[in-house]
């Protein structure tokens, strides 16, 4: 109606998010999937030498079917990305903002503090995704409750090894997609996907409005990508981000771990939030019921436009998954609230 | 404290917001909106126009109001019906010309002349209705042939004798004083407008017909399924509106002693402009004579002021399209969206700061911390239970609980895996309680205090308690009876959670968190049933103490347990025995040792108790979010509590898994077993306690051993 408008200043709008529909519709095939290995909050996954690398607190692992992780390298505080340069030298960020290739440490420009993903393009060039300039990468949850917009995104030239900022103001860019000269970001905190020229640091949008907080990129074999999604969008969530004095009051007295905010796992503890739909019924957890974690991983076309998705649904576990790899026609997943590494066929899709 | 929350605390719990949302669930707020206009119009034309109230003035207005509200009573009654009649006008005009020709040119009695209106206005009306009603026509297209046929032959009529009629010589008494005189200071057609009104309101209201109407208008089909001869009933409704009509023109005859061309002229749209002026819907089954008879003073306010005040037929006739055309918007947008804006305003949360509390972490060190114990209870019912708040056992040891489809369910000794429903209340049985003559007494969600005697005769003992003066909302009626224990007189102690909500919506309470639930007193000598506390945050369960001197009642979403005493110096009064407990109490129960059971239904949260301190955030959060995803408290784990008289913790046990007791609403020990109960659950549990009495029960514990 004409009068909505006005309307809407007395009655609240309503909030709303993107349903899950189209290539998003749901399934229960993350939870399907058997487990690879069981491994304690699996970050990043890495394909290196044909084996498969996977981050997890201070170390990286080495996965194979069948056979407990092996440690692989460890580090003084927790990996935050991983990365393997074209001429195979293993490049890992750390908490502490520190950067290492080949356990060589890189000198950083000072407002590099939050290397949450790394990727080199084919001619060497390393792109570095700074998440925040005022939080460190495991803080993410406040930088979004304070609705954060500091992140950056860096190139370091191949040649010289010189650091350059290409772009700031992002939102928590939380995956790259290197594409020629050019480079996709997942701009998390805005729930899309972003291009930004190489040479200039000109953005573009190029897909908006996901049902999920975007997290990292990684190549498929047939020239598109895949996007993991570490959490849903939930319209608890986005009403708090919209409530001043809560939200204030609630980073000031509540605990991290039990903030209406999203998550990696969630319905561990009895002091986190619960929503009216998220409530056992009769024995049941309705898998469409909202949520603060979710396991989505959506497969992008040469257009980066969404195929097909992934899911671990409210009642299911294999939430908080942040990373995926593709590897000789299986596609490795690292589910971080269900602290699990899965690899599925994508023949089958 | 800061200034801001300061500020939120007075305005939220000193401002009674829930008032608007209590106002609009009321049918007579559909009555507010033509009131005010009927109101505003009488004031508006009052203050502009000098002596608009003078008694000359208001005598010749209400004059013609008598007529005109008659044809309006028609009108409503046929639109109550579903239907529309266009057709009044020329009824209303031919009516007249029948009185006056059968009395000027025939020369025959007043009587007559009256007979000859009422037969036209019925023959009119039952072929409209007859065409309408029985041949199903579309009313709209039906009433409008009538109307032009109706019309027609009025001026042929009125141009043939109206020579004839002004060179009468035939006079009345009984006309002049029908048309001229008063009667207690009101003209004749005033009370008959008045007893016409009375009679048709009380016949649509108290009478079979008049529901039968309302009910065909309401829904056709449904009025067809349920029996009622609908083409009857709307057959009638046209006949009534030409009978009302009819009397109109014979009231019109009397006073212009005469018809001429512009007699009933408009009529049609003026009726119709009035009853949905005053409220009645267009599409039927919604409204009143009231209304329509405020419609009709407005309407008629509004044409007399505007001549008087100068302007002509055609701004007359384009403030009536003008009307008609906001009335009609007004209603359907109305009808629609009442609901939603009932929706919208009835939740009106209230400051609280909860008190800190100790922590229910397991391995926390404190009395409260839980554990995962009773998830190793085996289930009884599993799958076939559907909401088992309370649970009790009887002297023969079988185990009795209510379901959310309002039946007893009954599992037989000694292995409960038998069952059968015992008895068929309807509600939500909940809080359940057996008495001295082996009665179960249960507090029904939604119904009241009813009691189930031993060969499963269900009573009905209490439904109401006595109203407090300021209530909107019908606060008598018990809404959300939880729980009840019985004294050892036989007088039964229950609660009512909640006046804001019904029994199914009991977790919307704990979002407003207003104070408005009751500790009650039912006395089986008189049937009387008293208020004895209100104003608590969710009243919930009860527990007559060891000694019967005292009884324990839980204060769900304030998270504290208090002592009423009905004995001693302290008879009548309540203390807070357990306060800022870090679950929400459900119900109570006697444990083998002298001590209470204490069932959790959830847990606080520190995100909601912060939003406690947000009256404002919750009010948003409720119209701006579906209710799927409002903020609740964390009602998917619960807990046992056992404490002791004077209130100190012994212990605490829960299911912290989920998987079979999240949420717990009660529990009974019996013979060294608890069995637990869940308001939201498929099974009862049922729980060895380790160093428990096994030959203790609970009916020995109150009755004394089997007799």
């Amino acid at each position: 109606m004409i009068l909505d408008p006005i309307l809407d200043m007395f009655r609240g709008k309503a909030v709303t998010i993107p349903p899950l529909d189209g290539a998003f519709r749901p399934n229960t095939r993350l939870d399907d999937a058997p487990a690879l290995v069981g491994l304690t909050e699996p970050d990043n996954l890495l394909v290196a030498d044909g084996r498969l690398l996977a981050s997890s607190g201070n170390a990286v692992y080495s996965i194979a079917a069948g056979a407990e992780p092996k440690v692989v390298e460890t580090f003084p505080s927790p990996i935050t990305a991983l990365a393997l340069s074209p001429s195979g030298e293993l490049t890992v960020s750390i908490e502490s903002g520190k950067l290492l290739i080949s356990g060589k440490e890189v000198s950083l420009p000072a407002d590099v503090s939050c290397i949450t993903a790394l990727a080199y393009a084919e001619d060497g060039t390393l792109w570095l995704a700074n998440g925040s300039a005022q939080h460190a990468p495991s803080q993410w949850a406040a930088d979004l409750m304070k609705k954060g917009a500091s992140g950056s995104l860096w190139r370091r030239d191949a040649a010289s090894g010189d650091f350059r900022k290409v772009a700031g103001d992002i939102a928590f860019p939380y995956g790259l997609h290197p594409i020629g000269g050019d480079v996709l970001v997942s701009e998390s905190w805005r729930h899309q996907l972003v291009r930004f020229d190489g040479a200039t640091g000109n953005r573009s949008t190029v897909l908006t409005h996901l049902p999920g907080y975007p997290a990292r990129l990684s190549p498929s074999a047939d020239g598109g990508a895949w996007l993991a999604l570490f959490a849903p969008r939930n319209r608890l969530i986005e009403f708090v981000l919209q409530e001043t004095h809560y939200r204030r009051d609630m980073i000031d007295q509540v605990p991290p771990a039990y903030w209406i905010a999203p998550s990696l796992a969630s319905s561990r503890s009895f002091l986190e939030p619960l929503q009216c739909g998220g409530i056992r019924t009769m024995g049941i957890h309705k898998p469409w019921s909202p949520s603060r974690s979710y396991g989505l991983v959506v497969k992008l076309d040469q257009n980066i436009q969404p195929q097909f998705s992934l899911h671990s649904r409210a009642n299911g576990t294999r939430h908080g998954i942040c990373s995926v790899a593709e590897k000789d026609g299986r596609l490795f997943i690292a589910s971080r609230g269900g602290n699990c590494v899965l690899a599925v066929d994508t023949g089958g899709f | 404290m800061s200034f801001r929350e300061r500020l939120q605390s007075w305005r939220y719990n000193l401002v009674p917001d829930h008032l608007v949302g209590e106002i609009l669930t009321k049918r007579w707020t559909d009555n507010a909106i033509p009131f005010l206009a009927l109101v505003a119009t009488l004031a508006t034309f009052g203050s502009i126009i000098p002596g608009f109230f003078k008694l000359t003035a208001l005598q010749e207005s209400t004059r013609q109001l008598g007529e005109f509200s008659m044809v309006v009573t028609g009108m409503t009654v046929v639109m109550l019906g579903g239907g529309i009649d266009l057709s009044v006008g020329s009824i209303f005009a031919l009516s007249c010309f029948s009185a006056v020709y059968v009395f000027f040119i025939l020369e025959q009695s007043i009587w007559l002349a009256l007979a000859a209106s009422l037969a036209t206005g019925l023959v009119f009306g039952a072929v409209n209705g007859y065409l309408v009603g029985y041949l199903r026509l579309r009313a709209f297209l039906t009433t409008l042939v009538t109307f032009i046929f109706g019309r027609a032959l009025f001026d042929i009529l009125v141009t043939t004798y109206a020579a004839d009629v002004q060179l009468s010589q035939a006079t009345s008494d009984v006309l002049d004083f029908i048309g001229d005189s008063t009667f207690w200071g009101l003209s004749v057609s005033v009370w008959l407008a008045i007893i016409l009104a009375i009679v048709t309101h009380i016949a649509l209201t108290r009478s079979r017909p008049g529901w039968h109407v309302l009910a065909v208008g309401g829904s056709r089909r449904s009025a067809h399924n349920a029996g009622i001869r609908v083409r009857r009933t709307v057959f009638m409704t046209y006949v009534f509106s030409g009978f009302c009509a009819s009397i109109g023109g014979f009231l019109i005859a009397c006073r212009l002693s005469g018809a001429g061309p512009g007699t009933g002229l408009n009529l049609e749209i003026m009726a119709l402009t009035a009853a949905v002026v005053g409220g009645v819907s267009l599409g039927g089954g919604r409204g009143s004579v009231i209304k329509g008879l405020m419609g009709a003073i407005i309407v008629l306010t509004m044409t007399n002021g505007l001549i008087r005040l100068g302007y002509g037929t055609g701004t007359n006739q384009m403030v009536l399209g003008i009307m008609l055309a906001v009335a009609v918007t007004i209603d359907i947008r109305w009808l629609k969206n009442r609901h939603k804006v009932l929706n919208e305003v009835y939740v009106a949360p209230v400051y609280l700061k909860m008190g800190e509390t100790q922590s229910a972490v397991p391995g926390s060190g404190t009395p409260y911390a839980l554990d995962n114990r009773l998830s190793a209870a085996d289930h009884i019912g599993l799958g076939e239970l559907e909401g088992p708040e309370d649970v009790i056992l009887d002297r023969d040891d079988h185990l009795y609980c209510g379901t959310r489809h309002g039946e007893i369910v009954r599992f037989f000794a000694p292995d409960y895996v038998k069952s059968e429903v015992f008895a068929h209340i309807g509600g939500f049985p909940l809080g359940l309680a057996f008495d001295k003559a082996g009665n179960l007494i249960s507090c029904v969600g939604a119904m009241g205090l009813y009691s189930v005697s031993p060969d499963r005769e269900v009573k009905r003992l209490s439904a109401e308690t006595s109203r407090s003066w300021t209530s909107i909302v019908d606060d008598a009626r018990l809404r959300d009876p939880n729980d009840c224990d019985i004294a050892p007189d036989g007088r039964i102690y229950f609660t009512d959670s909640t006046k804001r909500y019904d029994a199914h919506d009991w977790a919307l309470d704990s979002i407003e968190n207003r104070a408005t639930g009751r500790l009650l007193v039912y006395d089986p000598r008189d049937g009387s049933t008293k208020t004895l506390l209100d104003g608590y945050r969710y009243t919930n369960g009860v527990c007559m103490a060891h000694d019967g001197k005292s009884l324990f009642f839980a204060e769900s979403w304030a998270c504290r347990v208090h002592r009423y005493w009905l004995e001693g110096p302290k008879a009548g009064t309540a203390e807070c025995v357990i306060r800022d407990m870090p679950g929400y109490p459900d119900n109570i129960n006697r444990a083998s040792d002298g001590n209470y059971w204490m069932a959790w239904l959830g847990m606080r949260t520190p995100s909601l108790d912060l939003s406690l301190r947000h009256p404002d955030m919750r009010k948003r959060m409720t119209r701006r979010l579906p209710q799927d995803e409002w903020l609740f408290p964390n009602i998917n784990t619960g807990g046992v509590v056992k404490f002791t008289e004077k209130g100190g913790i012994v212990e605490a046990m829960g299911d912290l898994s989920g998987g079979a007791h999240p949420m717990v609403t009660s529990m009974r020990e019996h013979k060294g077993f608890l069995f637990v109960g869940g308001i939201l659950n498929n099974r009862i549990g049922r729980y060895k306690i380790e160093g428990a009495d096994p030959n203790w029960t609970s009916p020995a514990s109150y009755w004394g051993a089997k007799p």
